[in-house]
């Protein structure tokens, strides 16, 4: 891309460099992506921060995103008004979080998020359901499944409140090496 | 079938039809008098949650035998909607207190809000989700609204814990750069501003500053630069998208070994090849009728040589290659050059001891850290196991029916574990005498298999004098590779056979899969090792240095004239070997099974045609390879390069084989056990290939007729005599560093600083669990507590 780019001033670049763990170049090439999804949405100039979301069915289409089966709740996340339509502050937020290089606290929290399918802070049985049914594809019987829920809690739950609260998650996420392998979207 | 945890829901509730409805309500019909017997069908947890909960008054519905599990909609703005409506409790969606307090869940009963709210107070869960600690966690950065509350609802309350929480989050946030906070881009935008801005007023002429962000952002540009110069960063994305980082592991380790054969060839050029040439051309081989006690050496061909000879003699390194400078005897007797020839096996096991260190200790932190898996299979399963990079429909699917088939396994292993718990002494007893009798099974398959490549080495040297046998050049040249022939052999008959005895014996697959992956690795080297045996009992006669072939100069110099030179040309045609078999597997077995798959129909097809891309068993073989190197490199210089060339044809010919005939692994490997197993293993290669190549340095005297070593006593005699030649002070400084008063010392200190670490770490783990026996306490005063605030909150409104 060189230093001829002209969809961003050189302040709003820096700014992005340094709010995200992503280089000159790949916050550019992230930028024709998100471009690339709405061509006709997305201004090809951004130096005037235009007011622009992306609807949600464009991002969930998107081939990293497209067979994830927990990619609702991802564009929700990160989405500003949890609907998962995103601007481009989102994308970039969203791909950031998910890149190599964000540490385990950033994604742990942010995984949490994930999880948490009635956003109520908690991760309680329900979530847990949900979660292993999306993994399992829902083949898994429902004994089963409300056995793995209760052997979730049982290892996971430090203050016995019967629903992993953020510290929970993130004692358990730290006894837990594959997660920085696993949580990491490649774009 | 949803179990709440919190006694207060619903406890029977109809599991909602998954996140893509509209936001519905979902109605779900269940009994209230799970509750009110807490003794009968309330599952565990939500009994020990039901006695915290005892306290509160709970009001029945009129006649209502219907809850909501109210479930977010993402076409419209997620917290309006789940933000409890009425005014009292700012409850920013606790699914379980919604169904006790939500007005407009009950339908056409209007009445039933009204006595309620003038009557109680707030509730348990919203005492709980205004802590500050909630209140932090839900904060989201200033100016932005926090996770869970709405742009219409600015409670008073609220913004007063905002306020507070705002300032304690601001000395907290100072510490962290602005990409690592939680927080939306604006936030971190203003974040950054500020922080910006501060540094600024504190100090616009503080240059320490200044300087600190142009380090970090320079630091920063080298590391992206260095990331970019990494070959196939591409290819190993691609193919952890596919396959899984298991097999991404695989790739990944094969590049750092290709990396670390480049620099060590890169090193052996320059401190063997180049003085080599330095001080004029080296000499020709000794020829036929050269005298002296310890016999003569003739390493070129007498007459006319055909070419189907000179062929085999590329493939088993003698002929026009023995005498060249791929092997230890081409080398000159020059001073310099011993002295260069010998420090730069040091310097390159060096390079080789730091560099496979660093990327062993990244993988090793994260795994010390983690407990044993029996006490987090589950969440870590539900959490951690599902691979958000994947992309393609088919490779989701697969992964899915991995999870499910994982999961339905450690099911049954809690099963199995449960029945072994309650085994009676006559079943234990028979589980471990098949235990026993297995394991010398093993015991037996490892030593035919020892004895057969120690036989095998010992027989290629005496086959050889068999004039039948030099006559015709494919039958020698099949002599000369028979102790390769036969370590590969082992390893590819056996390694199955353990996969078959290890369910037998009645372990869980986690302890199996550990359990293979060790005596695969000790297979592997220790044949090697048995090799090296093999060779070292005909160079020195057994290690009898009174023997009578052995008297005269020290090694059996009638069968062995250049011994290092054919140590040297043993681990060749091991490298050899290993690629002409692992083409051989590629092009002979697996491409013919994909094809015929293509052609067989149905399951017989599908069960024949389907390999997967077994990485343990691909790593173990890249381990041996590199090992072999490592033996070699002192006696063949030239091997290293050799390895480089051999991995670079490796991972185009394995990364077209993935692609075109493997599905992804039923058997999900996961990189964690990778990343450490797998750097441990190629450290105890690199401890186990130091042995013969010191020994060899220090014990065996050099051969008399080839090398740079001629005529010394030892190899390492090359060093003190150069060392003689430098200052005096520098000579004794050196001189010390190999005395007992410096080594003992040494030992000493490192025995006690081991100690010190073990005794910290210890010490830490105990504290770690007080600390975690006190965050528990602390929950239930605070529940207690909360508990007791509603009470009096509840008894003050009924005032």
């Amino acid at each position: 891309m060189g230093n001829k780019q002209t969809v961003f001033t050189h302040e709003q670049l820096e700014a992005y460099q340094d709010c995200t763990f992503f280089t000159r170049k790949e916050i550019m090439r992230l930028f024709y992506r998100y471009q690339d999804l709405a061509p006709q949405l997305v201004p090809l100039d951004y130096t005037s921060c235009p007011d622009v979301k992306v609807p949600y069915e464009l991002i969930g289409s998107m081939p990293e995103l497209k067979d994830n089966p927990f990619r609702q709740r991802i564009a929700q996340v990160f989405s500003e008004d949890g609907d998962g339509h995103m601007t481009l502050d989102n994308f970039l937020d969203m791909f950031s979080v998910m890149s190599e290089m964000a540490p385990r606290d950033l994604k742990a929290y942010y995984a949490f998020k994930i999880y948490d399918f009635n956003n109520d802070g908690y991760i309680c049985a329900w979530d847990l359901e949900q979660t292993v049914t999306k993994l399992t594809r829902g083949e898994l019987s429902a004994e089963e499944v409300s056995l793995v829920c209760e052997k979730v809690l049982d290892e996971a739950d430090g203050d016995h409140d019967g629903r992993l609260s953020l510290e929970d998650f993130q004692n358990m996420i730290l006894r837990a090496p594959d997660f920085l392998s696993t949580f990491h979207i490649r774009i | 079938m949803t179990t709440c945890a919190w006694a207060l829901c619903c406890s029977p509730c109809e599991t909602p039809s998954g996140v893509g409805s509209q936001g519905r309500d979902v109605r779900c019909s269940g009994s209230w008098e799970t509750h009110r017997h807490p003794g009968v069908s309330v599952p565990r947890r939500a009994s020990r949650a039901a006695a915290l909960m005892v306290d509160i008054p709970r009001p029945e519905p009129p006649g209502g035998q219907v809850r909501t599990c109210r479930v977010p909609s993402f076409s419209g703005a997620v917290p309006a909607q789940l933000a409890a409506r009425d005014g009292n409790t700012v409850s920013p969606g606790a699914m379980e207190e919604r169904p006790m307090w939500e007005p407009e869940a009950w339908g056409s009963s209007g009445v039933w809000p009204a006595p309620r709210e003038g009557r109680a107070g707030p509730s348990l869960s919203s005492v709980l989700n205004e802590l500050p600690s909630a209140a932090t966690l839900r904060y989201r950065g200033p100016g932005v609204v926090p996770w869970g509350a709405s742009e219409e609802e600015e409670e008073d309350g609220e913004r007063n814990i905002q306020a507070i929480t705002e300032a304690a989050q601001k000395e907290l946030e100072e510490a962290l750069p602005s990409r690592e906070l939680p927080w939306p881009m604006q936030a971190r935008r203003a974040h950054r501003q500020s922080h910006a801005r501060d540094q600024v007023a504190q100090g616009s002429g503080s240059r320490a500053t200044l300087w600190a962000l142009r380090l970090r952002r320079s630091k920063e540009k080298i590391k992206a630069g260095l990331h970019a110069l990494q070959p196939w960063a591409w290819t190993l994305k691609r193919i952890g998208g596919q396959f899984g980082a298991g097999t991404e592991s695989y790739f990944s380790l094969l590049r750092f070994l290709l990396l670390l054969n480049v620099l060590a060839s890169v090193l052996q050029a320059c401190m063997t090849l180049l003085p080599t040439w330095l001080e004029g051309p080296p000499p020709g081989p000794p020829g036929p009728d050269a005298s002296s006690p310890c016999g003569f050496y003739n390493p070129n061909p007498q007459g006319l040589v055909t070419f189907p000879t000179h062929l085999f003699n590329l493939l088993s390194g003698e002929g026009f290659l023995e005498w060249s400078p791929l092997f230890y005897g081409f080398y000159p007797p020059r001073p310099h050059l011993a002295v260069t020839y010998l420090c730069s096996v040091f310097v390159i096991g060096l390079l080789y001891l730091l560099l496979t260190l660093h990327r062993s200790v990244s993988g090793l932190k994260q795994t010390l850290l983690a407990e044993s898996g029996a006490l987090t299979s589950y969440s870590h399963r539900v959490f951690t196991a599902w691979d958000f990079g994947l992309c393609g429909d088919v490779h989701v699917r697969l992964r899915q029916r991995i999870i499910l088939y994982e999961l339905q396994v450690e099911l049954e292993e809690a099963v199995v574990l449960r029945q072994a718990a309650v085994r009676t002494l006559g079943q234990q007893a028979r589980v471990w005498s098949v235990r026993i009798l297995l394991n010398l099974l093993v015991i037996a398959l490892l030593g035919a298999a020892f004895y057969g490549v120690y036989w095998a080495t010992g027989a290629a040297v005496g086959l050889q004098e068999v004039t039948l046998v030099q006559q015709m050049p494919l039958l020698k040249l099949g002599v000369d590779y028979l102790p390769s022939i036969f370590i590969s052999g082992v390893n590819f008959l056996l390694p199955p056979v353990f996969k078959l005895i290890a369910p037998l014996e009645g372990y869980t697959r986690s302890h199996q899969i550990v359990l293979i992956l060790l005596r695969t690795v000790f297979l592997r080297l220790a044949s090697l090792l048995v090799l090296l045996f093999s060779l070292w009992n005909q160079i020195t006669c057994g290690g009898q240095a009174e023997a009578k072939e052995c008297k005269t100069c020290g090694y059996n110099y009638k069968e062995l004239p250049c011994w290092e030179t054919r140590l040297g040309q043993e681990m060749y045609k091991l490298l050899l070997f290993d690629l002409l078999t692992g083409v051989a597997v590629m092009l002979l077995i697996q491409f013919p099974r994909k094809l015929l798959c293509g052609l067989c129909p149905g399951a017989l097809g599908r069960v024949v045609g389907t390999q997967e891309f077994q990485v343990p068993d691909e790593v173990l073989g890249l381990i041996y390879a590199q090992t072999v190197v490592w033996v070699g490199s002192f006696f063949c210089p030239l091997l290293p390069l050799l390895n480089t060339a051999k991995f670079l044809l490796l991972f185009y010919l394995k990364k077209f084989t993935l692609f075109f005939t493997c599905s992804p692994a039923s058997r999900t490997f996961r990189a964690s056990t990778a990343n450490f197993f797998f750097p441990l293993v190629l450290l105890l290669g690199l401890a186990i290939s130091a042995v013969p190549v010191l020994y060899s340095i220090f014990l065996i005297p050099p051969s008399k007729l080839c090398g740079p070593f001629q005529g010394q006593s030892s190899i390492w005699a090359s060093i003190p005599e150069s060392i003689s030649s430098l200052p005096q002070a520098v000579q004794n400084f050196l001189f010390f560093l190999g005395t007992q008063a410096f080594a003992v010392p040494l030992l000493l200190i490192s025995s006690i600083l081991m100690a010190y670490t073990l005794a910290l770490a210890n010490s830490y783990g105990r504290l770690i669990s007080e600390l975690k026996r006190q965050i528990e306490t602390e929950a239930r005063n605070k529940v207690f507590l909360a508990q007791r605030a509603v009470a009096l909150s509840s008894a003050n409104g009924a005032l």
